[in-house]
């Protein structure tokens, strides 16, 4: 390892650190989002002068196939995102602490969550469609539907 | 550790200003509290010039040593502007301009080719797409939580920490990785050489078939020579293509790992149909 793939390294570690402390203070949604990217490109640097010290390819194909997961893992997270400000009216993510295991202590709440609509419930949670072959036997109804395909 | 801290002073003093820049440059607890930004940025570069003058100096061209200080000290410091902007937009932008000084370093490291494909899908898709849902989920004026930052002072310590430690096991080991493997020459050998092997395939494949009995390959057990050229545990290197070379990295890619390439394309059709399915749809309600 020459001094100049050790400051490579370097840059790569300083890349992932910075977004790592992006993801943890950040409390906008598409800011951790964007914060988790920048320590993608930490790794991917740290890959290519991998590849680069032992003289093959791997490091730069895997940072091919990194970016691919990247592109899935940023669409799939926007389109996450929007659904979630369609329910809250807000980026914020304290709003959705609700979703901790119900036996973990509440986060601190170092400001006001702020909801536009006044409702700290979220009503309009996302319901599953049932999947599966529909059983025969009982008629389908619209409150049995899920039940019943359940227990299929 | 303290042999480390006295030989490397310059990295300490570095990481600890370009902490203090970071902290400085942060959104505070208070929402509207608002704190000059000429000091944090001149701790910021003040603490990636120690840093980036602490890695070493290494015996390379005048032109490699300015284009690797212009896209390393951009990138580092982009990253910390995105992290600390109050605005999503001005951060998304601030991340643009990290991945192009990223793709600098990539095209000084030959890679090209990443390069590239790194501007293409970050640059021309991510990127735009961020931008789209930030002017659709933007609220009117600044927003309180973009104001604000949550146990900041305990993430950064935590980070430089983190980020000192790898510094030092870096610069402490003498890693011998990337050098000739020995050439492990047994008595005896015929004077048969082991062609080369160059990738992965051709050495399962060499181990798959066997050596045919008889004629004038060696016995199984003969001993073999080993390539000299530097590689891991995976793949040695290959001598026709350098590393980064187009046609060299085409050939990998579908050779060696077409299956993770048919897999990373079903990974793409998958994420598509899941996102459509996962956006809102414009029936149940406008943004």
């Amino acid at each position: 390892m020459t001094p100049e793939d050790l400051r490579f390294l370097l840059v790569g570690a300083g890349l992932f650190i910075l977004g790592a402390i992006g993801f943890l203070t950040r409390r906008n949604l598409i800011l951790m989002v964007l914060s988790a990217e920048l320590m993608m490109h930490g790794v991917s640097m740290t890959l290519v002068t991998f590849g680069r010290i032992h003289q093959t390819q791997e490091g730069q194909i895997f940072t091919i196939f990194t970016l691919t997961v990247a592109a899935c893992e940023a669409g799939l997270a926007l389109a996450l995102v929007l659904s979630l400000y369609r329910k809250s009216h807000s980026l914020d993510i304290n709003l959705w602490s609700e979703l901790r295991e119900p036996d973990m202590p509440a986060p601190v709440q170092d400001a006001p969550a702020r909801i536009d609509d006044g409702s700290g419930s979220y009503g309009d949670t996302p319901k599953l469609t049932p999947a599966g072959i529909a059983p025969k036997d009982p008629p389908r109804t619209k409150s049995s539907a899920g039940a019943s395909s359940a227990r299929t | 550790m303290m042999d480390w801290l006295q030989a490397h002073p310059m990295t300490v003093v570095g990481l600890v200003l370009w902490a203090v820049g970071v902290l400085w440059l942060m959104p505070g607890r208070q929402a509207g509290s608002t704190r000059p930004k000429i000091p944090g940025l001149l701790f910021t570069a003040a603490g990636l010039f120690a840093f980036c003058l602490s890695c070493g100096k290494p015996q390379t061209q005048l032109a490699d040593e300015v284009m690797f200080w212009v896209f390393a000290v951009s990138a580092l410091l982009c990253g910390v502007l995105m992290i600390t902007a109050k605005n999503p937009v001005y951060a998304a932008l601030w991340f643009a301009l990290a991945t192009l000084a990223t793709c600098g370093l990539f095209l000084l490291q030959s890679a090209p080719f990443l390069a590239a494909a790194t501007i293409i899908v970050y640059a021309g898709a991510v990127i735009v797409t961020f931008l789209f849902v930030i002017m659709l989920a933007q609220q009117s004026g600044a927003a309180g939580y973009d104001q604000k930052s949550g146990q900041s002072v305990m993430a950064t310590i935590s980070a430089f920490v983190l980020l000192g430690a790898v510094a030092m096991t870096l610069q402490q080991e003498k890693l011998e990785i990337g050098v000739p493997i020995v050439v492990a020459k047994a008595k005896g050998a015929s004077d048969e050489v082991a062609p080369a092997q160059p990738n992965m395939s051709a050495m399962m494949q060499a181990s798959g078939s066997g050596a045919p009995a008889g004629g004038p390959t060696p016995p199984p057990d003969a001993p073999e020579e080993k390539p000299a050229v530097p590689g891991n545990l995976l793949s040695s290197a290959d001598p026709e293509h350098a590393v980064g070379d187009l046609k060299g990295l085409g050939r990998s890619l579908f050779s060696d790992y077409l299956f993770a390439v048919e897999l990373a394309g079903t990974l793409l059709l998958v994420a598509s149909i899941g996102a459509i399915a996962l956006a809102p749809r414009r029936e149940q309600g406008a943004l």
